[in-house]
This record gives C-alpha cells, sequence and structure tokens, in this order.
C-alpha cells in the first residue's frame, strides 16, 4: 500500500530535455523585457512612467533580433520537446508579424495612456505578456502547448478590454470578452481531450498520422468540430462573433487596435497549425465546416457594417468580415491549393496588420481633437488634416481591396488559393466573396466621402496635432500597405519559405 | 493497517459529508466539505492511486473550495443562514427523493459491475507504482515549457486581478469614447 509510494528502488537516472536556447531566444527576451516592465514600475515616479513604453517598444525590437539571426542561420527547422515547439521559416515569419503590430500598439498606446490616467506599468506587462503568447503559439506543434499560448494572449486581453475602469461599456467589454472567451476554452478544450483520448498523443503531427478521411471515429470527429469552434470564437467568426463589436467599442481603443489585428492573427496561426499539421486528411470534416463560417461570416460583417454609424464598431464588424476572407482559403486546405492557402492566409494576416493598424492610429490621432466616434465627426478631415486624410482614405481602400495598395494582394491571393482549389465548394466561396468585396466598399465609400466631400461639422478647422509616436505608427502602417502592394516580390518570396 | 486506514479515511467521508448538511454557517459547511474530500484522497493512496489522490487534494480540496469560500465571502454570508424558509417550495423532499434515487443508481451499478469490469492490457502495463514518476517525468522533459510558462500565466492573473480591484488614485478627468 503505503510503501509503494515511499518505495526507494533504482530509477534510471532523469534525462533533461535538450533546450535549444537560439530559437527559444525570441520568447526568452521578451519574458525578460515583461520582468523589467513590472520591476522599473515599481520604482518609477508617477511623472517618469512614460519610460515604461520605452522599455516596452525597445523590448519588443530587441526580441526581434534573434528572429533575425535565426533566419539567417538556415532553414532547418528546430524542432524541441519531442516536436511540441517547432522554429521554422514558417513560424519566424508570424512571430515577425506580431512583434511588430505589437510595437505599433505600444507606440499607439502611449498618449492615450499618459493622458488618460490610466496605470501604465501593468498595461505594458499584460500587453507584452499578451504578445508573448501570440509569439509562442507561431511554434506551438502541441494540444498542450496550443492550450497554454492560448491562454497566455487571452487572459491578459480580457483584463486589457476592461482597462477603462470607469467606464460602463468598458466593463462591459471586459465582461462579456471573458465570459465568452472562456467558454469558448472549455468547449475547446474538451475537443482536446477526445483527440488526444482517440489518438493517444498530443503531439500534433502524431495526431495528423492517425487522423484518415473515411476512416476517423467519431469521437476524432467531434474532437475536430470543437477545437474548430474553440478558435472560432478567436477569430470572431460567425455564429461566434457576438462579443466583438461590444468589446471592441469599449476597450480602450489601442487595445480594440491589438484585439481586431494580433489576437485575430494569433487565432488564424492556431488553426493554421492544427489544420495543416494535425488535420490534414480531415478536410472532409473541417473544409464544409470552413467554407460554411467563411461564407457566413464575411456577410453577415459586411451587412452589419453597412448599418453602423460609430467608426470603432462600423471597423469592428468590417474586421469580422475580413476575418472571412481569412477563412476562405483555409477552407480549402487540405486538398490541391493547400500550398497556394497557407502562403494567401499568411499574406492577409500582414496585409491587415499593416492596414488595420494604420487605421486606429488615424482614429486615434483624430479623436484627440474631435472627442467622438461618430461617423460624422471626420466630415471634412482632408480640409484640415491633408496628410490624416489622405493616409486613412488609402487604409480604407487597402481594406477593400484597391490596386496597388497591399489589400489587393492579400484578397488576389486568397481568390487564387480558392479557385485553383477545382471543387465547386471553391468556386461557390469565391462567389461569395466577390459579392462582399463589392458590398465592403459600401461602407469604406461612404467613410472616403465623408473624409473628402462632407462639411467639417462644426466649423471647427483647427489643425491635429499628432505626437511624434502616432506619427511613427502611422508612417509604419502606412509605408507597410504601400510597399506590400507595389513591392509584392516581398509577398512572393513568402511560398517559398512557409511550408508545413 | 490497511482496515484502520480504510475506517478513518471512510470516517472522516462520513463525518465531513454529514457536516455539510448540518452546519448552518455556510463557512463551516465548506470546510466540512473538505474533510470529505480528503478523506476519499486517502482512500486514493490506499489504493495505490497516488495520481488521482494528488488530483484530489490539488483540484477538489484546494482550488474547488477555495472558490466555495470566495463565493461565500462575497455574497456576504458571514451569518448563519435563516434555514427555516425554502428557495423552491417543497424543496426538501425533493431533495430527499432525488438523494435516495442518487443512492439507488451508484448502489446499483456496483452490484450490477462487479465481476464484469476487467483491467486491460494498457492499463496492467502502467505500473501503479510508476504512476506519479511518469507524470513527474513528462512534465518536466516533454511538456516543461508549457509547465514553466503556466507559473508566468499565474503572475500575469494576478497583476491583472489586483489592478482591476483596486481604487484608482483619482478620478479619471473626462471618460473619452
Amino acid at each position: 500500500m503505503l510503501s509503494t509510494l515511499l518505495a526507494s528502488d533504482v530509477v534510471a537516472p532523469f534525462s533533461s530535455p535538450k533546450i535549444d536556447y537560439h530559437a527559444l531566444a525570441p520568447e526568452l527576451v521578451l519574458a525578460g523585457v515583461i520582468v523589467a516592465v513590472l520591476l522599473a514600475d515599481l520604482f518609477l515616479e508617477e511623472s517618469k512612467k512614460w519610460v515604461l513604453s520605452t522599455i516596452a517598444g525597445f523590448g519588443l525590437l530587441a526580441a526581434f533580433i534573434p528572429i533575425v539571426t535565426l533566419a539567417v542561420s538556415g532553414h532547418r527547422a528546430r524542432s524541441m520537446f519531442g516536436g511540441a515547439y517547432v522554429v521554422d521559416t514558417y513560424s519566424l515569419l508570424v512571430k515577425g508579424i506580431f512583434l511588430l503590430a505589437g510595437y505599433v500598439v505600444v507606440l499607439l498606446s502611449q498618449n492615450y495612456l499618459e493622458e488618460g490616467d490610466y496605470y501604465q506599468g501593468e498595461y505594458y506587462f499584460l500587453l507584452l505578456s499578451s504578445i508573448l503568447g501570440m509569439v509562442m503559439m507561431g511554434s506551438s506543434r502541441d494540444l498542450v502547448t496550443i492550450f497554454v499560448s492560448l491562454e497566455f494572449l487571452s487572459i491578459p486581453a480580457y483584463m486589457l478590454a476592461a482597462w477603462r475602469k470607469r467606464d460602463l461599456k468598458s466593463n462591459e467589454a471586459g465582461t462579456k470578452y471573458y465570459l465568452l472567451g472562456v467558454f469558448a476554452s472549455a468547449v475547446m478544450l474538451y475537443g482536446m481531450s477526445l483527440l488526444y483520448g482517440d489518438t493517444g498523443t498530443t503531439i500534433l503531427k502524431g495526431i495528423g498520422a492517425k487522423l484518415q478521411n473515411g476512416s476517423m471515429s467519431p469521437v476524432a470527429v467531434l474532437g475536430i468540430v470543437f477545437v474548430i469552434i474553440g478558435f472560432a470564437f478567436k477569430v470572431s467568426a460567425v455564429p461566434f462573433h457576438n462579443w466583438a463589436p461590444d468589446t471592441y467599442q469599449g476597450a480602450p481603443t489601442p487595445i480594440t487596435a491589438f484585439l481586431s489585428v494580433a489576437s485575430k492573427a494569433a487565432g488564424f496561426v492556431a488553426l493554421i497549425n492544427l489544420i495543416y499539421v494535425a488535420f490534414p486528411h480531415g478536410g472532409d470534416v473541417f473544409q464544409p465546416m470552413i467554407g460554411v463560417m467563411a461564407a457566413s461570416t464575411m456577410t453577415l460583417g459586411n451587412v452589419m457594417a453597412l448599418r453602423q454609424t460609430n467608426i470603432v464598431r462600423m471597423l469592428a464588424y468590417s474586421s469580422i468580415s475580413q476575418g472571412g476572407f481569412i477563412l476562405m482559403p483555409l477552407a480549402v486546405a487540405g486538398g490541391k491549393s493547400s500550398g497556394n492557402a497557407l502562403t494567401a492566409i499568411v499574406t492577409y494576416l500582414a496585409v491587415y496588420a499593416a492596414t488595420n493598424l494604420g487605421l486606429f492610429a488615424v482614429i486615434i490621432a483624430v479623436s484627440r481633437k474631435t472627442r467622438s466616434g461618430e461617423v460624422s465627426s471626420w466630415g471634412g478631415l482632408f480640409s484640415y488634416a491633408p496628410l490624416l486624410g489622405v493616409l486613412a482614405t488609402a487604409f480604407l481602400a487597402s481594406l477593400a481591396g484597391i490596386p496597388p495598395l497591399g489589400g489587393w494582394v492579400a484578397k488576389f491571393g486568397a481568390f487564387r488559393a480558392v479557385i485553383t482549389s477545382g471543387t465547386n465548394w471553391g468556386y461557390a466561396l469565391a462567389i461569395v466573396g466577390a459579392v462582399n468585396s463589392v458590398i465592403a466598399f459600401g461602407y469604406y465609400g461612404s467613410l472616403m466621402r465623408e473624409i473628402w466631400m462632407k462639411p467639417v461639422p462644426d466649423g471647427d478647422t483647427a489643425p491635429i496635432r499628432t505626437p511624434s509616436s502616432l506619427n511613427a505608427a502611422l508612417m509604419i502602417c502606412g509605408g507597410a500597405t504601400l510597399a506590400l502592394g507595389v513591392v509584392p516580390g516581398i509577398i512572393l518570396r513568402f511560398s517559398d519559405i512557409i511550408k508545413l | 493497517m490497511q482496515l484502520i486506514v480504510f475506517i478513518v479515511a471512510t470516517l472522516m467521508v462520513l463525518v465531513g459529508a454529514v457536516g455539510v448538511i448540518v452546519r448552518k454557517h455556510p463557512v463551516h459547511a465548506a470546510l466540512s466539505l473538505i474533510l470529505t474530500l480528503f478523506g476519499i484522497a486517502v482512500h486514493f493512496v490506499a489504493l495505490e492511486a497516488n495520481f488521482l489522490a494528488a488530483v484530489q487534494v490539488i483540484v477538489y480540496a484546494g482550488a474547488i473550495v477555495v472558490l466555495f469560500l470566495f463565493v461565500i465571502m462575497l455574497l456576504g454570508v458571514d451569518a448563519s443562514e435563516d434555514l427555516r424558509t425554502d428557495p423552491i417550495t417543497a424543496q426538501r423532499p425533493l431533495g430527499a427523493i432525488v438523494a435516495v434515487a442518487i443512492l439507488a443508481l451508484v448502489g446499483t451499478s456496483i452490484i450490477v459491475s462487479r465481476g464484469i469490469l476487467k483491467v486491460t492490457a494498457a492499463g496492467k502495463a502502467v505500473k501503479a507504482a510508476n504512476n506519479l514518476r511518469d507524470l513527474a517525468r513528462s512534465i518536466f522533459s516533454d511538456y516543461v515549457f508549457a509547465f514553466e510558462l503556466t507559473s508566468v500565466l499565474l503572475v500575469i492573473a494576478v497583476v491583472g486581478t489586483v489592478l482591476l480591484a483596486r481604487k484608482l488614485p483619482k478620478p479619471e478627468p473626462a471618460v473619452k469614447s
């Protein structure tokens, strides 16, 4: 009985796992910066808290250095912990997107926080933690690691959404996001436990070897469905999108930008890892499901966006509908155009990140003057803030998919992926997508009309003074949006290096 | 030895279970529940299910009862409640019927399943003595990354929760949209 518990028989010595510290360097640097921010916050006076945003910004750039050194040190995939954590070119690329997006969000937050009297130290601490979770998600190839990464990126985000404590809308945002997020996590965890029970392994590659079209047990099918539902919530795909508009509207604006770009991208990265590594032979299960979700997501998001009068809420629905476009190539994954689809999704994520963050930077800049979130407050923007007007137009045009901006290349890739699949599913999705691209122009265009043609609402044509951090964010996003569109060679190179 | 452990553990379980029902103060009732759960953990140890025993203590006695206590604390039930009125009509007779029904269900399933249940080959391959050791090894080898990060996750949760629960130092100048 108890003797077995206290047994001291000879056991094989424990061999510690091999850790490739170079491959883990981005995560380790980021973890170090997180601790540095938390400690520095303790010793800084209230008037010197701005230092924290500098530490956070430089920390994110410092974490970018090992990504570059890893990228130039050869294209060999580095696998750790029995295949649970893989650093390859694809994961380096998405990690780079997350870090840059995070850097832009830090730039957006700087003045917003200083002027709004928030807790700054903890804000950056939570923001960096969430980014660390996303960076880890890029390399996770194991159910347990994926789950821990997901919670790592979600839990700080729940709290950041509620950061404007005195505002009821913000409380609502945090509570809704948290409750629905936990619910989705539970469903996903249940699916993961079913997958583990059926295949006997948590490593995605091992699961992929066991699951084959036609010979799947009902338990495995249920597992796949539940896991995809869990992440569909994260990427706010219809019908799991209900939290998004309220959360986006209530959260502090930089956090809204962060949620609608980085957090959503992390959800897609997780879906890619799962679908391409664990369910490549499960197309019969996930293709129809994701196809229907993609079609309904873009349609519903667009139709709802047409009716909004609040800019952030309109962008919330627009981001739901863009999510549908990103889901579209995933619906033909596993088939003939699998490689095309993968490239298309990563391209779309990069372009969407640059464009949407840029648009949010404009929103933050304009609302510094107008203190309003209504579409009508943008009237005549071009006449008193020409640069902001032009940039906003460029970002809106990119979201609508007009050449020569990045959004056009992204949409082209997505449509090419579904059409080259050669299935009826693919063609049907392409048609739905094309119709939606036209509808989307309805609300992007109405915003452009406000900027260029409408009169200034109260005749106040004082110019908008933008702080330097916001200018930097605008330049980074504007440059990236334009560069990805005019030099598509950058993106075409993606297809050589993105392989799973 | 085995018999003594069994008797002591069973007494813990039963005394705790009765305590949950009889004690009027909700905090006392929650503490009685801990006694029950610990008794079950002792039973698990006696059956050489060491891992289950540890999980029983950590998850049930640790996390879940602490959650109960938190809820009781948040609702501000610091004095004993007036238990003479039922929130739902005929709550007590219904409760008694459900209790008897569950007892009958569990009892029948134990009697029926005697001699039917077998340990499968996969179950036999795992030596009971090794399950804790195997678990520890996989936590610190294959899953060490996720394990270490979970500890950071707890720090994040603590920092965020403290901040959200704390009072603001001074009022915000104006609520921005």
